[in-house]
């Protein structure tokens, strides 16, 4: 067993809106080791970005905890939490907000090192600079220009070379490859795959699109209305999805070959409201299986073989 | 080896590519004739305003009065005529420039750094703060501009000073709104999100990333506003509140002058027509910022 | 050959902005029979949905230009109409289906009426006939008749992009045009959506132009596909032709470059580059510099068309020499 990097605990994240409580992330937990992938699947309105910035603590968590490497996260004091974000990154799925237009693209990577006092000659900072974007196979004649001047792709690597600028270890990568065509995002893909292994980072990689997960990662968490319905090695989800919606979820996808059809699961309905749900399957009111007890109580988490879990009245009869 | 050679290629790059965005706003800017004609006349009053003394004697041909020459119709030697008092119209209105454009510059910039420091700080930071800002603030927008003007002078006293804090402080509700405004349209995308992911604090945050990036509206908004306020000085000159005589001032003019409108028109028709280049080119220069400050019309 | 509903030939369109001209869509051939759905695909910039705007005469202008070429509609020839003939055609022979349904509706109108509105302006119809007509196209859509009183905030996106489709086919069009309809739903939605629009295309029986940059959703619901890179149609066929025998380098990289789901050993190989710069095309094949099997040939001439079959051709100098050349599936 290798050393674990961040635990979940009991994390919950509710919002307060016009009509009552938004219960974003209720209830999740689960643990990543240290140089690998957590996926964290789901589709919009699931929880899965609000997990990763409470992860990073860019959103207060309302209950729960965070630890990272041992070090209650939700503890700590401004200072301390400044020291942890040389450690824990974020890559943005809108490589086009995500920086600042009135920055050069050296001035963007420069930033994290001058504000955290990493390197104070301005010299050696710049060598550094340039380091970073040989790393994420920047061309060094773009140092200069704008952001908006450049491609999504590029972008996105500016956005990956401003997270890896200080000691980074852990990064959550929400949506990194969503907003990019087909042919760059297998590129950005491959790069932070290379990264990890260069420089043993763990990554929660959050995304829609299970596919994408598929190569990446070794663990895969499927969200669905703030809950984690089903976790599992990525192998095993794919092969052996036991929860209806991961089932659906799987069949969904689209896929670019004429041979093997596979059937697909058209679900009814669409995601309900995550304002104060009431104690059920969130899933019931769209399962084609549903029974009265998915109506009536909320099934629980459950490891139902070694590192799969999964969240399913049905599972147990 | 290669590489270092690299490097310097690089840093050779710095110096020749660096195309700033003010470069690109200029060019669209240039594309506005009549933008650039209000940068024509205002780039007049400027000149003249910085070389008034070489152009006319402060003393002698602006203050002084001079009873054997009053009255007189444009001439070769008073261009623009005299008045009552016999002074040089001309001279007047070069000297009058001088505190138009000044009280003007300096008012704008009071409600700006008062304004913008209020509404930045009511944007960014939402919630009871911002209800509290801005609720003091559409109190005093009630209130009509030049009410509110003619109030704190009458208050602390006509001078040159009080006439600036008066315009000024009239001003601020309006740009904390602006200010607010744009702050809001920038604090929820995503690189002040990433700002913060790398150890930013709020201050870096707002002053780094919000305020750059809010500033077209910001410079738009306070070009027209150094027009109106050139029109709020004249006013308050005119009745008498702000800049006393002798000392030239547009509305001043005015205001002495217009006894003598039927006979001797061009009294106040010159500083009239001063005051309306000032606040017309100001008003162009702003639409035309407005234009060329908008990245979507690139 | 079949009937063609649908023909483009040659079609050139240009947006001339202050930096140069822009060779948005460089001469490309297209045609959709009755019934039938063109899959069009390609990247970000490729010129598809210039090419799909061009159908409808909607490309802004300026700065976009339709320089040359022609657009036959049952033997119609679009450019030559007057406006008024095609504000008559657009919405009621030919509709079109945007990509971002948050957008596309008018949120002060209730969506009953925005589908009225749409079959009162071509039909001559009474309010009260095109509001029952407008309950019934909700219907066909999966959305309960009795919410066409609703607004359009009320709706998720899904229902929205149901809604923009109900608009779309409310005249019965003979074509249309989908740009990327299912690109802003969830995955699961957009497996009801395409659901949806596969049986509504055998009700309808209309011709359909499918832009999208998912070859996953081309292998669903098209039965033509069209590869566009850098303005050009690189290569075009059945599904089955293009799918099964890939021919065009370009569409091979794009099939490697989608992660395969049932597979995960499978590496993915990624395109390398970039598209060129749309202001400045290269002299001979817009795709040599990305190319794994670039030739000196391919950097000064154009390719040539090269047919396999009646229906399946590519652009490619590959295939000049050798008919029979094979791409070697990205393995080395």
């Amino acid at each position: 067993m290798s050393e674990v990097i961040l635990q979940v605990k009991n994390l919950k994240k509710y919002f307060d809106t016009p009509r009552g409580k938004l219960h974003a992330v209720d209830d999740i937990n689960f643990s990543i080791e240290k140089g690998k992938t957590l996926g964290l699947v789901g589709e919009s309105g699931c929880g899965k970005s609000t997990t990763g910035r409470v992860i990073l603590r860019l959103l207060e968590a309302t209950e729960g905890e965070v630890f990272y490497e041992g070090v209650n996260i939700n503890e700590l004091d401004y200072e301390g939490m400044r020291k942890l974000r040389k450690e824990m990154q974020i890559i943005f799925q809108d490589p086009f907000s995500s920086l600042d237009p009135r920055m050069t693209v050296s001035e963007i990577i420069e930033e994290p090192i001058k504000l955290n006092k990493i390197i104070t000659d301005p010299k050696e900072r710049f060598e550094r600079v340039l380091e970073l974007m040989d790393l994420v196979g920047l061309s060094r004649r773009l140092m200069n220009t704008y952001p908006h001047e450049l491609d999504g792709g590029r972008r996105q690597r500016i956005g990956i070379a401003r997270a890896l600028a200080l000691n980074t270890k852990f990064i959550v990568c929400d949506e990194p490859v969503s907003a990019l065509d087909v042919s760059i995002q297998a590129q950005i893909l491959n790069l932070l795959k290379e990264l990890q292994r260069k420089l043993g980072l763990t990554y929660i990689f959050i995304t829609h699109d299970l596919s994408v997960v598929n190569h990446f990662s070794d663990d895969i968490a499927v969200m669905y209305l703030g809950k984690l319905i089903e976790k599992a090695p990525a192998e095993r989800l794919f092969t052996n999805p036991i929860h209806p919606y991961t089932k659906a979820l799987l069949s969904a996808i689209p896929r670019p070959t004429l041979d093997k059809k596979v059937e697909k699961i058209i679900l009814k309905g669409e995601i309900t409201s995550p304002i104060n749900p009431e104690n059920n399957c969130r899933f019931s009111d769209r399962c084609n299986h549903a029974q009265d007890i998915c109506r009536a109580s909320e099934p629980p988490l459950e490891e139902v073989f070694p590192g799969h879990f999964v969240a399913c009245h049905l599972f147990k009869e | 080896m290669s590489n270092k050679s690299e490097v310097i290629a690089t840093e050779n790059l710095i110096k020749t590519k660096k195309r700033s965005q003010g470069a690109d706003v200029w060019r669209r800017l240039k594309k506005s004739p009549t933008a650039m004609i209000g940068l024509g006349i205002i780039i007049l009053f400027l000149f003249m305003a910085v070389f008034a003394p070489m152009i006319a004697d402060y003393d002698d041909e602006a203050i002084k009065m001079n009873i054997k020459e009053r009255l007189q119709p444009p001439s070769s030697t008073h261009v623009f005529g005299t008045d009552e008092f016999g002074r040089d119209i001309f001279a007047r209105i070069v000297w009058g420039t001088r505190i138009s454009l000044f009280v003007g510059l300096i008012s704008v910039s009071i409600a700006l750094s008062i304004g913008g420091f209020l509404g930045a700080i009511a944007g960014y930071y939402g919630g009871r703060l911002d209800n509290a800002i801005m609720r003091v603030l559409d109190v005093l927008l009630a209130i009509p501009t030049i009410l509110l003007a003619i109030t704190i002078v009458a208050a602390l006293g006509a001078s040159v000073l009080n006439l600036m804090i008066a315009v000024g402080v009239s001003n601020i509700p309006g740009f904390a709104r602006v200010v607010r405004a744009a702050v809001l349209s920038v604090k929820d995308e995503e690189f002040i999100e990433a700002a913060r992911a790398i150890g930013a604090n709020d201050f870096i945050i707002i002053t780094r990333h919000v305020l750059p990036n809010s500033m077209a509206p910001i410079i738009v908004f306070a070009t027209l506003k150094v027009a109106s306020s050139i029109m709020g000085i004249s006013s308050l000159s005119f009745i008498g509140l702000g800049v006393q005589p002798p000392t030239p001032e547009w509305g001043g003019m005015l205001a002495s002058g217009r006894a003598y409108i039927r006979d001797y028109m061009y009294i106040v028709m010159f500083p009239g027509l001063a005051i309306v280049f000032a606040v017309l080119s100001l008003n162009l220069i702003g639409d035309g910022l407005r234009d060329a400050l908008d990245p979507k019309l690139k | 050959m079949s009937d063609k509903l649908l023909k483009i030939e040659d079609l050139v369109v240009h947006y001339i902005t202050d930096d140069g001209v822009v060779e948005a869509v460089n001469g490309v051939n297209i045609g959709v029979d009755r019934g039938k759905t063109l899959g069009l695909v390609g990247e970000t910039g490729a010129g598809k949905t210039t090419t799909a705007l061009s159908i409808m005469r909607l490309i802004p202008h300026p700065p976009g230009k339709i320089v040359s070429g022609s657009i036959e509609l049952e033997g119609t020839d679009l450019l030559s109409l007057k406006e008024s003939r095609l504000e008559k055609i657009r919405g009621d022979v030919v509709s079109m289906i945007f990509q971002d349904p948050m957008t596309a509706l008018n949120p002060v109108i209730t969506v009953g009426d925005q589908i009225a509105e749409a079959i009162m302006i071509h039909q001559k119809v009474g309010q009260s006939k095109a509001a029952q007509k407008a309950r019934e196209m909700l219907e066909i859509v999966g959305i309960p008749g009795n919410r066409a009183g609703e607004y359009p905030h009320q709706f998720s996106g899904g229902m929205k992009q149901r809604v923009v489709i109900a608009i779309a086919l409310s005249c019965n069009p003979k074509l249309l045009i989908a740009d990327e309809p299912t690109t802003a739903l969830d995955v699961t939605i957009q497996a009801q959506v395409l659901e949806l629009m596969k049986n509504l295309k055998d009700k309808f029986q209309m011709g359909m132009v499918l832009i999208t940059h998912d070859l996953g959703v081309v292998a669903e619901v098209c039965d033509d596909v069209a590869i566009m890179y850098a303005g050009r149609i690189v290569e075009q066929g059945t599904l089955e032709e293009v799918f099964n025998t890939v021919k065009h380098p370009y569409t091979e990289g794009l099939f490697n470059s989608i992660p395969n789901i049932d597979d995960r050993r499978d590496k993915l190989k990624p395109i390398r580059g970039l598209m060129s710069d749309p202001y400045n095309l290269p002299k001979g094949c817009s795709f040599y510099d990305r190319c794994d099997y670039a030739m000196p040939v391919c950097e000064t001439q154009k390719p040539p068309k090269i047919h396999f079959g009646e229906t399946h051709f590519v652009e490619c100098h590959l295939y000049q020499e050798q008919q029979d050349f094979k791409l070697n599936g990205g393995k080395e």
